[in-house]
């Protein structure tokens, strides 16, 4: 039986029948969704941070703009990924930054505040939209698998222990809310 | 509140991506500006003509040293020391000296005014390593007084030094070298620089806006209250912001030549190439003791790499002397230490200044002395460690002092005992160092002045008013814990204003480890004169003077009166802080006591070396500190483990590389930062007491937590292998080659002159360092093609192959997948298409799918993320391989196409050195004489040496993979070895597309195994391995593919190991015999990357083990 993969995975990481993908020409759409507002998409070529940020959406960071720091961290439905290296061009899906992650996010912020988990800020949103993608994905991890999901994300501050910390008290506590 | 763990004041704004940093809500008309910078190391302006950018639409401001007061230099270190213009004047001095500045409506409109600037240089000779600047008629770079190139010499001693070298006993020594290294802060350096109403109005990413309003006010002859900087949120400093950055003036030029507002933002590459790196220390050192073990005498000999101008250098290098006087109790310290120009960009501050680098060689010495002496390390320092009270040789009058606390402490944290007791494992170690380092210092006139505003508003608010800033070190809530505490307010009626001097009295800034020690002194002394006025006006209204404050109220008994009721309007006060126990440096006083309080710590660091590959994991880490009182523990333990982790990548990984002067590493991926798997979990002690020159006991914590780290990993490292390292970093190489040579392997042999198709390469690579390198170099590179910048036009999605075939046909279109490459190619000015070619719309691309016969289809935009999943049960090496790349967000839209497409990562290449691939054939490779020890080829390189960065090109061979490319011509098929024709180049013909890759069934049956040798998870391989065999039910192997990455231009299976295997039942020690010979007759590695070999083989032994021990664990499940 064929098997297609779809866009997101499971939390077991088991194999995914999926939906099928494509099959119509894609037009590059005249406006991208971000935090719920409605955002013009930009040149052909931008990137979706550009985009972001040209339209005066700052939680979304450069600090590199090639794909290897994490700074720029967003969703793109609910995959987390590097707004810098992104063709704007090809995002179909609702984009939400560190800013637009709303309540269910508050623990984890919480979480980052209570634990010291940033100084500068600057990676800040990045690592918050990421660890949200990772929980989303699933709460069952442990440490040494919450490190690895959160390495793409540079710290030059905390030296990570704080934030790792942060995202194992959030797995904990949405584990025990179960 | 002290001593409470509360939240940072900023975690909200933070948290969400509110908070404001400099790039953040520009000004309305805000125009972007862009720096021309110098290409050559040294050479003379012989024209500059910037008429052209001027004419460029949308281009409103330009200016070159011309449009700055004549002879106007920065005040840096002043007197003598200042000697840096803001522009370059008719000269360069180093790769990046800052040639012309633009300013335009966009980016790209900068950009081109930029490229429209001529210049022509006269190329003079430069000097770019301090031997070279101190040979005899070296080029000279300034005039200086103490020599030729010579910016300071410093030759002097503390104590009695025949004494103390009569009563040596025992001798160590070596010569330490520590690199330059880069802060890498999160948030470039960024300046909004806006020039109205006769005034300069700037928000700048800063740590110490006291010296961007006195340097900006000097340069440009305003008065000081005509520069103001605002409060933004600071992406990151560890000192590299804690003086003034350089492109601050630079923006306030253009802004002032415009009455725009400017908006300055340095690139990565920018960041890494083109600010002041940590300065490079040689130092030779001697450590002497007596009979009885004691620390008698410490002898040095240091040269400081300074870089093109002076800036701090001269007391960097200072600061790095007197921690040979400060930490522990020797009778004599001598020195003798020059600080050397060189023709790189200029060293600057950078956290522990000075001290981590003089502190790798008095810590290891400590510990070859305890050697010697029989005793154990951490005991050896107990008994020299400094005393509380007293007066230490370099003039540091301490007062607590707890270092033996710690070293006990660490002891027992990190188990010290155990681990180097008789059970210890092999290639396992521990380590410990200690550090120190003073609460701010008196090194400039006003630094031992501090001043912060209290004000009581009529809402209740209590606003803290401080003017220097916080760039991350928790300074906003520890001075805004202070006043709360000290006026009996809860938290959250705190705020702190800091870094704006509108609002704000003076303060220096975060420097030298200031700002809990003169910040809180301050903060604490307006707030007890303000508790002490409202308690006045409170006793007043309740008619008694006993009373207290309270919950943000005057209480007396029963009786309360709420602050704000007290106060009419606003009430402020502020006071300035004097502190009385520091001393100057200036002013005669032969060894002054620059600080109030000294910090203590110790840290200790097991460690495990893979005899195989060189690599050392960091099993775990303990610091323990002398902190006197930790006001927020929370935000102390953060400044530690952050300060360790930054001084264990600078151990293990971080240098900054130079080709002719220019960086070879300007980018994260070729810049091994720690991450968050590479480091442990650190584990934090606090040693609390009294310290009465503190406030509230608190002595500093932002800078000593990095000096132990790397002296402690390398006391660990030697305890794992007898090796003493004295060179910063380990990376993989050196600790593979130091191996090899402990053991007294004999270097392999490679049979050259039996092998006549490597003669033209070999003779070609012989002659590159006797002229080749330079003609080409200097020559040829005038020839380089350089493609022209072009916008994107169009992005076409089309929804089947065939379509997406035709529009392949326009010129200049690319295929994109995830676009994680060609957008970096880009930026990297590697790649200009006008038409991107998305591949996810086309279904027949984006799935996986059984074939008839078993074969599997995998769609060449499927993502990585996808596949991982998919073969996670079914071929679980891609699924490990495919961890091992990028990060989650890239493996989230890399697709399979984009993996095995993208362009080699090659340092020189991507960080835009017109080399031969990127130049063309006139071009020199870089990679053959400059540093190639990790990204280059060892294997059958021709003129570009560069490998194959895929990881799934090197699986998918081992896998037997087949290509599936299409084209205007129709579909075929091809092995991986053949996809390749050259290292990450696709041999496509015109209009094709990879549409799919074929795994024959077999490989899904086969074991297979990957394994990585790389710096953090996420890098590129620097070897890898894709191993896959089919054993049968005898324990034979058949159709065993032992495939390496990152050896060869492209994916390399040993012919001799690939023969040797069928029908075998091999050990891994058969394997690596064989491979071995492989190796001797097939490789021809450069000078630097012959490690790679021996690598090489220590991953087959672990591949070969971990396929046998498949075979083990399938055998028990039969069972
Ligand atoms: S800014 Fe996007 S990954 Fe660094
Ligand atoms: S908090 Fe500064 S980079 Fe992470």
């Amino acid at each position: 039986m064929p098997d297609r993969p779809s866009s997101g995975r499971n939390a077991a990481g088991a194999p995914l029948e999926g939906r099928a993908v494509g099959g119509r020409p894609r037009v590059q759409a005249e406006h991208l969704r971000v935090d719920g507002d409605v955002v013009p998409a930009g040149a052909p070529g931008a990137s979706l941070l550009e985009v972001l940020r040209g339209a005066g959406i700052f939680a979304a960071k450069q600090a590199c703009g090639r794909g290897e720091c994490g700074a720029c961290t967003v969703l793109v439905g609910d995959r987390a990924v590097m707004s810098c290296t992104m063709p704007a061009a090809v995002v179909t899906d609702e984009v939400t930054t560190a800013a637009g992650l709303g309540d269910d996010a508050a623990d984890l912020r919480a979480a980052f505040a209570d634990h010291a988990a940033f100084q500068c800020g600057f990676c800040t949103p990045g690592q918050v939209v990421r660890a949200a993608a990772v929980l989303r994905e699933s709460v069952d991890r442990s440490r040494d698998e919450i490190a690895r999901e959160m390495s793409g994300n540079i710290c030059r501050c905390t030296g990570y222990r704080q934030i790792v910390d942060a995202v194992c008290a959030v797995a904990e506590s949405r584990q025990a809310a179960r | 509140m002290i001593g409470e763990s509360i939240r940072p004041l900023d975690w909200a704004e933070k948290t969400a991506g509110t908070a404001r940093y400099a790039a953040d809500e520009p000004p309305a008309g805000t125009l972007v500006a862009r720096v021309l910078r110098s290409p050559l190391p040294h050479a003379d302006i012989k024209r500059l003509d910037v008429s052209a950018a001027l004419r460029v639409p949308g281009v409103h401001a330009v200016v070159t040293a011309a449009d700055f007061p004549e002879g106007r230099v920065y005040e840096h270190s002043g007197g003598p020391y200042s000697d840096r213009p803001p522009m370059a004047v008719d000269r360069v001095l180093y790769v990046g000296h800052e040639v012309a500045a633009v300013a335009a409506e966009t980016a790209e409109a900068a950009d081109e005014a930029i490229r429209a600037i001529r210049v022509r240089y006269r190329r003079r000779k430069a000097v770019l390593t301090v031997p070279d600047a101190l040979a005899p008629g070296a080029p000279q770079l300034h005039q200086r007084a103490d020599g030729a190139n010579v910016a300071v010499a410093t030759a002097e001693h503390w104590g009695d030094v025949d004494l103390a070298q009569a009563n040596a006993a025992f001798q160590a020594g070596g010569t330490f070298r520590y690199p330059r290294v880069n802060h890498a802060c999160m948030e470039p350096n960024t300046t909004i620089a806006w020039w109205h109403d006769e005034r300069l109005e700037m928000w700048t990413s800063s740590q110490a806006p006291h010296f961007v309003v006195h340097e900006l006010a000097n340069l440009f002859g305003l008065e000081l209250d005509q520069v103001v900087c605002r409060d933004v949120a600071v992406g990151g400093g560890f000192g590299s912001k804690s003086k003034i950055s350089e492109h601050e003036a630079l923006a306030a030029a253009l802004s002032m030549k415009c009455g725009r507002p400017v908006l300055l933002e340095l690139s990565r590459a920018e960041e890494f190439a083109f600010t002041k790196p940590r300065h490079a220390f040689t130092t030779q050192l001697a450590a002497h003791a007596d009979t009885e073990g004691r620390l008698c005498f410490l002898d040095a000999v240091i040269d400081v790499d300074n870089g093109a101008y002076n800036h701090y250098g001269p007391s960097v290098m200072r600061a790095g002397i007197k921690q040979l006087g400060s930490m522990y109790r020797p009778d004599a310290v001598r020195w003798d230490a020059r600080l050397v120009d060189t023709n790189l960009v200029p060293g600057g501050q950078f956290r522990g200044y000075g001290q981590p680098q003089t502190a790798i060689g008095l810590e290891t010495l400590m510990d070859e002395l305890a050697e010697q002496c029989g005793q154990d390390p951490i005991d050896f320092r107990i008994s020299n460690s400094g005393l509380p009270d007293t007066t230490q040789l370099s003039g540091s009058q301490v007062g607590s002092n707890r270092l033996r606390e710690c070293l006990a402490e660490v002891r027992d944290r990190i188990g010290w005992d155990a681990k180097r007791g008789p059970e210890r494992r092999p290639y396992r170690g521990v380590g410990v160092s200690s550090g120190m380092h003073a609460s701010g210092s008196y090194a400039y006139p006003g630094g031992n002045t501090s001043a912060a505003g209290i004000e009581v508003r009529t809402t209740g608010e209590v606003v803290v008013r401080f003017g220097g800033a916080d760039a991350g070190t928790g300074q906003r809530t520890i001075l805004g814990q202070i006043a709360a505490d000290v006026l009996g307010v809860p938290m959250d009626r705190v705020g702190v204003i800091m870094a704006d001097w509108d609002e704000t009295p003076p303060d220096m800034g975060a420097w030298s480890s200031r700002g809990t020690h003169m910040g809180g002194h301050a903060v604490r002394q307006s707030a007890e004169a303000m508790a002490a006025r409202l308690c006045e006006l409170g006793a007043e209204k309740l008619g008694t003077d006993d009373v207290t404050l309270r919950d943000g109220c005057v209480v007396s008994g029963a009786d309360r009166i709420p602050i704000e009721n007290l106060v009419d309007g606003a009430l402020r006060i502020d006071t300035e802080y004097v502190e009385p126990k520091m001393q100057p440096y200036w002013t005669g006083i032969e060894r002054p006591n620059i600080s109030a309080t000294y910090a203590y710590a110790a840290h200790a660091v097991e460690v495990e070396v893979d005899p195989g590959t060189g690599v050392i994991s960091v099993l775990g880490y303990a610091a323990v500190h002398d902190i006197g009182k930790a006001i927020n523990p929370a935000l102390v333990e953060g400044q530690i483990i952050g300060g360790a982790v930054q001084g264990l990548g600078a151990a293990l990984g971080e240098k900054l590389h130079y080709e002719g002067g220019r960086l070879v590493n300007a980018g994260y991926v070729h810049y091994p930062l720690p991450r968050a798997t590479t480091v442990p979990s650190i584990d934090v002690g606090l040693v609390e007491g009294p310290e009465p020159a503190g406030p509230f006991n608190a002595k500093s914590v932002g800078e000593i937590a990095l000096i132990p780290a790397a002296p402690a990993l390398l006391n660990a490292v030697y305890d794992a292998t007898g090796i003493r390292f004295r060179e910063l970093p380990l990376t993989p190489d050196v600790v593979l080659a130091a191996l090899r040579e402990r053991d007294g392997v004999t270097p392999r042999r490679h049979h050259l002159a039996r092998r006549p198709g490597r003669w033209q390469i070999g003779l070609f690579r012989a002659l590159y360092p006797y002229g080749i390198h330079l003609l080409l170099d200097r020559w040829g590179t005038r020839f380089a093609r350089r493609p022209a910048p072009r916008p994107v036009e169009r992005v076409a999605l089309p929804a089947t192959v065939a379509e997406a075939v035709a529009e392949l046909a326009t010129p200049d279109a690319t295929v994109i997948g995830g676009g994680t490459d060609v957008l970096v190619q880009r930026d990297q000015e590697l790649l200009f298409p006008t038409v991107l070619v998305g591949t996810g719309a086309i279904a027949s691309m984006r799935g996986i799918e059984e074939k008839p016969g078993g074969d599997w289809r995998i769609g060449a935009a499927v993502t990585l993320a996808e596949l991982a999943t998919w073969a996670s049960e079914r071929v679980p090496m891609v699924a490990s391989a495919i961890a091992t790349i990028a990060s989650a967000q890239i493996r989230e839209v890399a697709t399979v196409a984009g993996n095995l497409g993208q362009e080699k990562r090659c340092w020189f290449f991507r960080n835009g050195f017109d080399c031969y691939k990127r130049g063309g054939v006139t071009c020199p490779c870089y990679a053959v004489d400059g540093d190639h020890r990790l990204h280059h080829a060892a294997i059958g390189g021709h003129r570009c040496q560069a490998v194959t960065p895929s990881d799934l090109a090197t699986v998918f061979d081992a896998l037997g993979a087949e290509v599936v490319l299409t084209g205007p011509s129709g579909s075929r098929s091809v092995s991986i070895t053949s996809l390749y024709a050259g290292p990450g180049e696709l041999d496509l013909r015109t209009g094709e597309l990879v549409e799919a890759i074929v795994l024959p069934a077999s490989a899904l049956a086969a074991r297979g195994v990957f394994v990585k040798l790389q710096q953090w998870d996420g890098d590129f391989a620097l070897v890898s391995l894709a191993a896959s065999v089919t054993v049968g039910d005898d324990g034979r192997w058949t159709g065993a593919r032992y495939v390496f990455g990152g050896l060869a231009p492209k994916p390399w299976q040993p012919p001799r190991l690939t023969r040797a295997l069928a029908g075998a039942v091999p050990t891994a020690d058969a394997v690596a015999g064989v491979l071995d010979q492989d190796l001797s007759w097939e490789a021809h590695p450069l000078p630097g990357n012959r490690w790679k070999l021996d690598a090489a083989i220590g991953l087959a032994r672990q591949a070969t083990e971990q396929l046998l021990l498949g075979r083990t664990r399938d055998e028990e499940s039969d069972d």
